[in-house]
């Protein structure tokens, strides 16, 4: 591995000037666009090679994989159908993780404000609030608010009384899980069949489908796309964000209100998380069940690191994640590989693109002689 | 609460509290040497899952134990290479060492066929003469696990305390520069402190799968490396302290089966959210009395960057 060998800070016992040549690692200030494309690009497919190798070893067979992958999951009708179907609460999460994450907040409660965001949402559904034509607004409000209400606390902690925000939010995540089986397995368990998920939405409760098949949500989730994008690049908001971003004792000094852009943006997080809970039970589901939220919070983390917290690019890696989400299904039903592969690929691919930063910010330089001084 | 109860409860605590205790301590090296170790929940399932493996395939606890380590300690060389060497932000090299171990531990338990495996555990062992005492004897019947995390903490806390090492492997957490310069192999210390304290970490997760529950479920650990996590910050980066909060969240977590035995009707999930509702409430605890921040490692979640230095 690239180690910057030790400079020889004794030089009196080096009588002999230093000639012996070595590599000297050096920070790199900038590197060209291409060629940060291109170790991008490595990194991918380092991480591809390692995912394959995962699945030819858990019994998937070789000439498939591609099959599989590529074929089944773009270019079948149906599959790319449920890619998008899949995408919208994906690309929800992705961008709750990087707006957080652009005001240097680890939300890392994504499931948490997922799992609230569906339960306000089905609340309105079971208690029939509102009159029909305005239930679908009101549960999409709803899921709102409840998102953001569960990341306030965390939020609230941070700024007042700098409480790590990382477990904080991760033990909310526990909580609200509980809590949703509480619910399930309690007094909103289906007195149809008394499994444990709630009665049945209404048609008028579930977000329609705009034809040959495509759900409206995936539009909600893009509109939301632009809108963040709008936010963090062309708005005042998206100006003091890069500010705290950078520095946020400068920030202040410049009079960028830090507080208030934090909190926007932590409570704007959980807004899209309880979203994208919303998007699940009123999109896919039709009604609130016991492990919807599996594996999002996970997901919605890893996009915005990849995206490095820009709202398109998100969009672009979650429609990917949930590509990989389908594939995942589809094996474990032809193969039988457990769906826990999916989060070890996703797992192995961010460690591929986090190590290759390394040689982004990074180059090795040949030194030699007086110069190595 | 009768008094039966109430032994009952005391005398099942430290089953629940070692592998909070050994997983903070692990946590505690990784951390006083400057590297912030979120992976602890994937280690605890590394450690698991590879401690039930040895148990079913060689059945010798103590042998599944040590191995169980070595695994934790093998997997944990991928985060410190991230880390140390590649400098990866340490909140995401922790985090995708955490979904890589809930991933890779899953599907290797599922393919080798390990789940819901009965295993054979460690017997009580009897610390003579305390456990002839009359009444309270039998809180002095646990497993050999449980005595032997006692000396284990003895030894990292004198380790820190006592030994001119240990002042090294905090110098290199407080203040990485001074220590290089001072001729302390930042990069080595932290390398080993990574190692050591993730095979802590395992070990933790083996007591769960091997001495505990006797068995393997996908994702058992149940967010207890999180909570780990959040006792190194209550405990202020001292074992001393860490073994405290863990007999605390060990004392929360056994009065649980406890209350219903006694037939205690609580509802149920509420119940199953305390050990996380408490860790939380430390957290708050630990800001409202604002000691956390002076102990902790100076260097903590930076990278050292040595062609950085000034």
């Amino acid at each position: 591995m690239a180690q910057a060998p030790r400079p020889q800070v004794n030089s009196q016992q080096h009588t002999q000037p230093l000639a012996r040549r070595r590599y000297a690692l050096e920070i790199r200030q900038h590197m060209a666009w291409r060629w940060q494309a291109l170790i991008l690009a490595a990194a991918l497919l380092v991480g591809f090679a390692i995912s394959a190798a995962i699945l030819v070893a858990a019994g998937v067979p070789a000439d498939e994989l591609a099959n599989e992958f590529v074929m089944q999951t773009f270019f079948d009708g149906q599959n790319f159908r449920a890619v998008l179907f899949q995408a919208a609460p994906m690309i929800l999460v992705g961008l709750a993780g990087s707006i957080a994450f652009r005001a240097r907040f680890w939300n890392l409660g994504l499931e948490g404000q997922m799992i609230w965001g569906a339960i306000g949402a089905t609340t309105i559904s079971m208690w029939q609030i509102g009159p029909e034509n305005l239930r679908l607004p009101l549960m999409f409000a709803a899921a709102i608010g409840c998102g953001l209400l569960w990341v306030l606390g965390p939020a609230w902690l941070k700024l007042k009384l700098g409480v790590n925000e990382i477990i904080s939010t991760l033990m909310l995540n526990y909580m609200a899980a509980n809590f949703l089986l509480h619910l399930v397995y309690g007094s909103w368990k289906d007195p149809k069949d008394n499994f444990p998920y709630s009665p049945q939405f209404r048609v008028f409760e579930r977000l329609p489908e705009l034809g040959a098949g495509i759900g409206s949500s995936i539009v909600l989730a893009g509109v939301v796309a632009l809108l963040a994008w709008w936010l963090v690049s062309v708005s005042r908001v998206g100006l003091y964000l890069r500010f705290v971003d950078a520095n946020p004792r400068v920030a202040h000094a410049n009079g960028v209100p830090v507080r208030r852009t934090i909190y926007g943006a932590v409570l704007l997080s959980g807004a899209m998380a309880g979203l994208a809970g919303f998007a699940v039970v009123a999109g896919q589901e039709g009604r609130l069940t016991q492990a919807f939220y599996q594996g999002y919070g996970f997901s919605g983390i890893l996009i915005a690191f990849l995206a490095r917290n820009n709202p398109l690019a998100a969009t672009v890696v979650a429609l990917l994640v949930a590509a990989l989400f389908v594939t995942g299904r589809s094996l474990q039903v032809f193969y039988q590989v457990p769906f826990s592969m999916v989060q070890l690929i996703q797992a192995v691919i961010v460690v591929c693109v986090a190590s290759s930063d390394f040689f982004i910010r990074h180059r090795l330089r040949r030194v030699g002689g007086e110069a190595a001084q | 609460m009768s008094g039966s109860i109430m032994l009952n409860w005391l005398a099942s605590t430290p089953d629940f509290a070692v592998p909070y205790a050994l997983a903070a301590l692990g946590l505690i090296i990784c951390e006083r040497a400057g590297v912030l170790a979120l992976g602890a929940e994937g280690l605890m399932l590394v450690g698991a899952l590879a401690g039930i493996g040895a148990q079913i395939a060689i059945g010798q606890p103590a042998v599944s134990l040590v191995l169980a380590m070595l695994a934790a300690s093998v997997v944990s060389v991928l985060f410190a290479v991230m880390v140390i060497w590649l400098r990866v932000n340490q909140v995401i090299a922790g985090l995708a060492l955490v979904f890589f171990c809930q991933g890779l531990t899953a599907l290797v338990g599922s393919m080798a066929d390990w789940t819901n495996h009965a295993t054979e555990g460690i017997g009580a062992m009897a610390l003579w003469p305390l456990s002839l005492l009359p009444g309270v004897g039998r809180l002095f019947e646990q497993n050999a696990m449980v005595w032997l995390t006692l000396p284990i903490f003895g030894a990292v806390a004198w380790f820190f305390a006592r030994t001119s090492t240990g002042l090294r492997l905090r110098a290199v957490g407080e203040n990485p520069q001074a220590a290089d310069a001072a001729g302390i192999r930042v990069t080595a210390w932290r390398f080993a402190a990574v190692l050591a304290g993730s095979a802590l970490v395992g070990l933790a997760g083996a007591y769960i799968s091997v001495v505990s529950t006797k068995l393997w479920i996908a994702g058992m650990t149940g967010g207890r490396g999180w909570i780990a996590v959040g006792l190194v910050i209550f405990a202020r980066w001292s074992p001393w302290k860490a073994l405290i909060g863990a007999l605390l969240f060990g004392c929360i977590e056994a009065l649980i089966p406890q209350l219903a035995a006694a037939g205690v009707q609580l509802p149920q999930y509420f119940v199953m959210m305390t050990p996380y509702a408490v860790t939380l409430g430390v957290m708050v605890w630990v800001a409202l009395s604002r000691r956390g921040a002076d102990e902790e490692p100076g260097a903590l979640g930076q990278p050292y960057v040595r062609e950085e230095r000034r």
